[in-house]
């Protein structure tokens, strides 16, 4: 039982104030919670490879019942054979802009909603709409505009990303430390100046938040517009081998999504560190 | 001779948003000479610091005029700049990079803002700090970024906000002996605005009384102590005098 | 010294951004409209204000949009409902049970960061395209936000809350009562916001693939048919039921737990 005793609470207080307390952790300590996490991911994919062994399975569930070794095998088909490489870079390339149109409106209106109050009061309704709304619901509409190809796509990324984007750097630029803006604007800055000196660097850490919820949007964005809306690309991929029940290659498709989704995540990461190493700690809220 | 700053006559009300407005100065006269150290002490909302923003430039007075070097002020310049008391450094530049940013607001080119950088942490005892974030620096060496921040651009004034009312006393103490250290190198007119009496004794030429808001200045003082002031002035019987002449005139005007 | 100002300025300024903003959604749709006075209108391409009115009008009198609104309705409650069901015990144990939560974090975190959505054509084969198979991937849209929330939210109970009930004389029910429950709640709350804009896209989801009924087999059916005004009149509908929703959750949590913030 792990419950929380008084004397945990007492002892933890003890312990603290003792400077000389030598940390005691055994190495199982340590690495408790990775053993435990990464084991639990390695026995349920154990269960599912041997099931088929020992569960018995009517024929028309065996039909698509797959198991690891089957998606294993099937991915580095895919990359060895090449096969892949056509779809993912239509699946990419309207994921990359998308966002990137996310990125060059999201963040300059952004700095000016966060400037001008009027104008914020003004969009905010059309902004809060946007936001609750399911990006798919515009997929038929933007379907009717753009066609099948990959313009409806990158439409449904934009909107998904851009306003997590605008929203964070609208926060960014309103959080800015109005002492900081007096300082330099003492010291003989104009507005230019105080959003390159001020605004922008204080509120990077808000939009790398706002990159990363974008990041996850955009491929949401893209998943479900080549399920519905598209000739090809990856989703279009899964959406045809799940009619066919090659069930392996839906799974793969799932799986080079989440990379794709992982990758990106951590370049902004990478990005992140190093435009934020004058902040004190790393906290890792967002 | 006219004084080196003077303000005559000077009125400023706050209207903020929800409340009722607020009287911060009202017909304030101030005169400073060139070269002088001026401390000004008053109790809390007394003024103080608006006046000191006025001759930053940040605020404009309702009326009355404010000169410097018989100039009005329109603005900010680099004739004056200001030491603050939350210090105000920029933390995701270094502390270099700070103290350069009045040089590059002016468009000094990059070596000659290094240089003047350079020799001006040495002055503030900085040296070896200059490549640290704020966040690695202590208080008060926070506060020596800011005051050398104030002087790279070689102002006439230095206005100075409660600058050690952060630090604890041990620093504080340090750094007031500092500033006196800076200040005979530097020679710049000084406007210090502080709570604390003592500070003000052993820093000035002269310590100005004000009022409770709305701020008028009630007495000035003059401090004849010798320079350079050594700590032992501190517990001598004159500054004791001066001590008690200044709570005097100042404990009126707190109302607690 | 109060001037006589002050107070009226006061109201003013509060309704200042809720007036703003109605005005400007005003004039948007005023624009809308105003605009095929200088532009040619194509109804194949879009509609305008006066006949979406109108499509809403007939949709609203044939029951057409009641109805579809229901049955959309239907999984979208089974799978929340379960979502909360299942998600917030499992978040609670979780965050309760160290080892369980070391056990279970990755996991989680895979789920999660994996847009699971994409497993959806599998699960329409498997659980067909009736109410069923809808109820699963909107299942599993929103059971992670309330795994998550409820876990963080467990784990943020402050253990001196916990000693002060029992030095008390509280036993095990006294301490979910008083000091766990309402710890975890606005948690919870928060993560129902997340989950209905994760639901809602299930729903949307497992009607684009082949139903034959709901909001969003309508909007897409609409479009078929080039029938715009209606087609708009369902986005709208969406949208404000999308609104309603997360901004009456938003709301909710303003006023029951007004020191916790966010978007």
């Amino acid at each position: 039982m792990t419950e929380i005793q008084a004397t945990d609470v007492i002892l933890a207080a003890t312990v603290a104030a003792d400077d000389d307390a030598a940390p005691r952790q055994s190495v199982w300590q340590r690495f408790e919670p990775t053993i435990l996490g990464t084991g639990t991911i390695v026995l349920l994919l154990l269960v599912w490879q041997f099931l088929p062994d020992f569960v018995p399975m009517k024929a028309g569930t065996k039909l698509f019942f797959t198991v690891p070794s089957h998606i294993a095998g099937t991915l580095w088909t895919m990359f060895a054979t090449g096969s892949i490489w056509a779809p993912l870079g239509v699946s990419a390339s309207a994921f990359a802009i998308g966002l990137l149109l996310a990125v060059v409106a999201g963040l300059p209106l952004g700095v000016l909603l966060g400037r001008s109050a009027t104008l914020n009061a003004m969009v905010d309704p059309f902004i809060t709409a946007f936001n609750a709304t399911p990006r798919l619901v515009f997929l038929p509409l933007l379907m009717l505009w753009f066609g099948i190809g990959i313009w409806s796509k990158v439409a449904v990324v934009f909107l998904g990303a851009v306003f997590p984007l605008l929203i964070n750097t609208y926060e960014g630029v309103r959080n800015a430390d109005k002492l900081l803006i007096n300082v330099v604007r003492s010291f003989g800055a104009g507005e230019w100046d105080i959003a390159r000196l001020v605004v922008v660097p204080n509120s990077l850490p808000f939009i790398i938040v706002g990159l990363r919820l974008a990041i996850g949007r955009a491929v949401l964005g893209v998943v479900v517009s080549e399920f519905f809306g598209s000739q090809d690309g990856l989703g279009v991929m899964m959406v045809r081998a799940a009619s066919q029940f090659k069930v392996d290659i839906v799974f793969a498709g799932l799986i080079v999504f989440a990379a794709l989704s992982l990758i990106m995540t951590g370049l902004v990461k990478v990005l992140e560190d190093r435009l934020t190493r004058w902040r004190p700690q790393h906290s890792n809220a967002g | 001779m006219t004084a080196y700053i003077q303000g005559r006559n000077v009125n400023l009300t706050f209207r903020p948003p929800n409340r009722g407005p607020v009287r911060a100065l009202q017909n304030f006269d101030i005169d400073v000479e060139d070269g002088e150290f001026l401390s000004i002490v008053g109790p809390s909302g007394c003024g103080k610091s608006t006046f000191l923003n006025i001759l930053l430039g940040l605020i404009k007075p309702d009326s009355g005029d404010v000169l410097i070097h018989g100039k009005k002020i329109a603005g900010p310049g680099t004739d004056r700049a200001m030491v603050f008391q939350e210090f105000g450094l920029l933390p995701w530049r270094t502390a270099q990079n700070n103290i350069e940013l009045g040089l590059e607001l002016k468009k000094v080119p990059a070596e000659k803002r290094h240089a003047v950088a350079g020799r001006l942490i040495d002055l503030v005892g900085l040296s070896g700090f200059e490549g640290h974030y704020p966040h690695e620096l202590s208080g008060g060496m926070k506060q020596r970024v800011g005051l050398a921040r104030a002087l790279a651009t070689d102002p006439e004034v230095l206005l100075m906000d409660e600058p050690f009312a952060a630090l604890d006393a041990q620093t504080r103490d340090l750094m007031q002996a500092e500033l006196l250290r800076v200040w005979r190198e530097a020679r710049k007119t000084v406007l210090f605005v502080t709570h604390q009496i003592d500070e003000a004794i052993y820093l000035s030429d002269r310590v100005m009384v004000m009022s409770k808001r709305p701020g008028r200045a009630k007495k000035i003082f003059a401090i004849p102590l010798p320079r350079p002031r050594e700590y032992e002035m501190r517990v001598t019987p004159q500054f004791n005098e001066l001590k008690l002449e200044i709570w005097n005139t100042l404990k009126d005007e707190i109302t607690v | 010294m109060a001037e006589d100002a002050a107070p009226r300025q006061n109201l003013a300024e509060r309704y200042r951004k809720p007036l703003l903003g109605a005005f400007a959604v005003a004039v948007f749709f005023a624009a809308w409209q105003a605009i095929f006075l200088v532009v040619p209108f194509n109804p194949l391409f879009i509609s305008k204000p006066s006949l979406i009115f109108a499509g809403y009008a007939d949709l609203i009198e044939s029951g057409d949009l009641a109805h579809d609104l229901a049955v959309s309705a239907v999984p979208f409650v089974y799978g929340f409902v379960a979502a909360v069901i299942i998600g917030v015990p499992l978040g609670i144990v979780m965050g309760w049970r160290q080892r369980v939560g070391y056990a279970l974090d990755p996991l989680m975190t895979v789920f999660y960061a994996s847009p699971l959505v994409a497993l959806s054509p599998l699960v329409v084969i498997f659980f067909g395209v009736g109410v069923g198979g809808k109820a699963v991937i909107i299942f599993f849209l929103s059971v992670f936000p309330f795994v998550f929330n409820a876990c963080a939210g467990v784990r943020a109970v402050d253990p001196l809350l916990i000693n002060v009930v029992r030095s008390l004389g509280g036993g095990e029910w006294d301490l979910y009562r008083k000091v766990i429950f309402p710890s975890v709640l606005p948690y919870i709350v928060a993560a129902s916001r997340i989950a209905v804009g994760r639901a809602l896209i299930g729903v949307l989801v497992g009607e684009f693939f082949a139903a034959s009924e709901g909001i969003g087999y309508a909007i897409s059916r609409f479009g078929d048919i080039f029938s715009l005004d209606r087609m708009f009149a369902c986005i709208l509908t969406v949208m404000v039921i999308a609104v309603m929703l997360t901004e009456g959750i938003r709301w909710a949590e303003r006023a029951a737990f007004p020191w916790r913030s966010g978007r």
